[in-house]
């Protein structure tokens, strides 16, 4: 059964997924008060990589995925690419899991034990993923309004007590710690769309990948720069890198009254993070059947989510370790996975493409 | 404690092959398998705690450091 997501789900489902479980991180730290022109250098390399993404996907013609694979790469190659990209996508999902139940367990439930938190995570994403990508885009169309208004009132809040000095001056230590923090976040998340190639089954028209990845991505960078950008500037930039969760801070400063609003920024964390960890299983479960021959992907769907409970308590298990994940910059595994493989293949698939129509006019 | 993991994660797979409409061998035995491999990674840090995270590239980022140390040279 092929799944069809109309072009503004998908470009919504892309932004959710970017914008997942990174907001609460001190994304970019490294990088001080030039934080902003990270984000920038960051769009501006990972560009290229989302535009050859789009461009794999819109040479396959409108086909469905794993005929388009076919098409394109031949039978051999695209099933062993998928049995690659199915662990990169399991490993994502521990990663994602492991980051809401050690952010659970620091903020709101700390004697509550990690696998509790990842078991409940680990049966929701089974749920979704088992519904599919039609029903995942459509909760993101839903999810992304309160998204939006959390952020936008945050923001709002965010500006009383920001104090726009902390991004001066400008580059005072050189164009290094920019590129550093362009890295990392190259990294996590704006490279980790890879993912999001295996997700989509079928678009809309030929021009549709462009349409759905592109604004997404851009959408979702836009929103990252701003948000963090904002934070650093309320919690001072010498001191952003310091905190676990610099956003949390930052708005923790805010006064309204008596109230509280940390856990407004909560919500928006929850709403990414479970569509982020539900994609990535999708992606996965996808990916396995795939390299196997099946055409259902289904019935894989719940050996791999209860793969991932003790996955994530396995790959990292403290919140520094999390941390340290978040920031880390550029490590080998990510690069082939983001950068070599999809170049790899970009190259292959445009060679064949054009050999392909050289013998179609050629008969 | 070994036990009962092996336990829940049979009951859950038995309850969800019996849930199946059709099995088809091919199906059942990828799916036995991937549980399988589900529950021996449930039991591995449960025998051991401190179990090293295998890493697959290791050899290639520590030859790029080693590089990257010796300004490119080998």
């Amino acid at each position: 059964m092929r799944e069809h997501v109309p072009d503004d789900q998908g470009m919504i489902l892309v932004l959710l997924f970017v914008v997942g479980n990174t907001l609460v991180f001190g994304l970019g730290g490294v990088a001080g008060p030039d934080i902003w022109l990270a984000f920038l250098t960051a769009t501006v390399m990972a560009l290229p990589m989302i535009l050859l993404m789009a461009r794999v996907r819109s040479l396959m013609q409108g086909a469905a995925l794993y005929s388009g694979l076919e098409q394109v790469f031949g039978k051999w190659p695209s099933r062993g690419l998928a049995l690659v990209y199915a662990l990169y996508a399991w490993r994502l999902s521990c990663f994602v899991v492991s980051d809401v139940s050690n952010f659970v367990q620091a903020i709101a439930l700390p004697n509550t034990p990690k696998v509790v938190v990842a078991s409940i995570l680990a049966l929701l994403m089974l749920w979704a993923a088992k519904e599919g990508v039609e029903v995942l885009a459509r909760f993101a169309v839903v999810m992304s309004k309160v998204v939006f208004a959390v952020l936008l009132v945050t923001f709002i809040l965010l500006l009383s007590v920001a104090n726009p000095a902390e991004f001066l001056p400008v580059m005072y230590d050189g164009a290094k710690p920019v590129f550093l923090g362009a890295f990392q976040l190259l990294d996590f998340p704006f490279l980790e769309v890879v993912v999001l190639f295996w997700v989509f089954d079928c678009f809309s028209s030929k021009r549709s990948p462009f349409k759905v990845f592109v604004p997404g991505f851009l959408s979702a960078a836009l929103i990252l720069l701003v948000m963090t950008s904002t934070s650093l500037a309320v919690v001072g930039a010498d001191r952003y890198s310091v905190f676990y969760f610099p956003i949390w801070t930052a708005v923790s400063r805010i006064n309204v009254s008596t109230m509280r609003l940390e856990a407004i920024v909560g919500v928006t964390f929850a709403i990414g993070s479970f569509l982020k960890m539900a994609v990535c299983l999708l992606a996965a479960s996808r990916c396995v059947t795939y390299a196997f021959g099946f055409s259902d992907y289904r019935f894989v769907v719940t050996p791999l989510a209860l793969a991932v409970i003790p996955g994530s308590q396995w790959l990292i298990t403290t919140l520094m370790e999390v941390e340290k994940s978040a920031i880390k910059t550029y490590p080998t595994s990510a690069t082939i996975y983001q950068v070599v493989l999809p170049v790899v293949f970009w190259v292959v698939a445009e060679i064949r493409v054009a050999k392909a129509r050289h013998q179609g006019k050629g008969g | 404690m070994v036990g009962l993991v092996i336990l829940v994660y049979a009951a859950v797979a038995a309850f969800e092959l019996w849930l199946w409409a059709e099995r088809p061998w091919q199906k059942v035995l990828l799916y036995l398998v991937l549980f399988a491999g589900a529950t021996t990674l449930a039991v591995l840090p449960v025998l051991n705690p401190d179990l090293k995270v295998p890493e697959p590239l290791g050899f290639l980022e520590k030859l790029l450091k080693r590089l990257w140390q010796k300004g490119g040279s080998v």
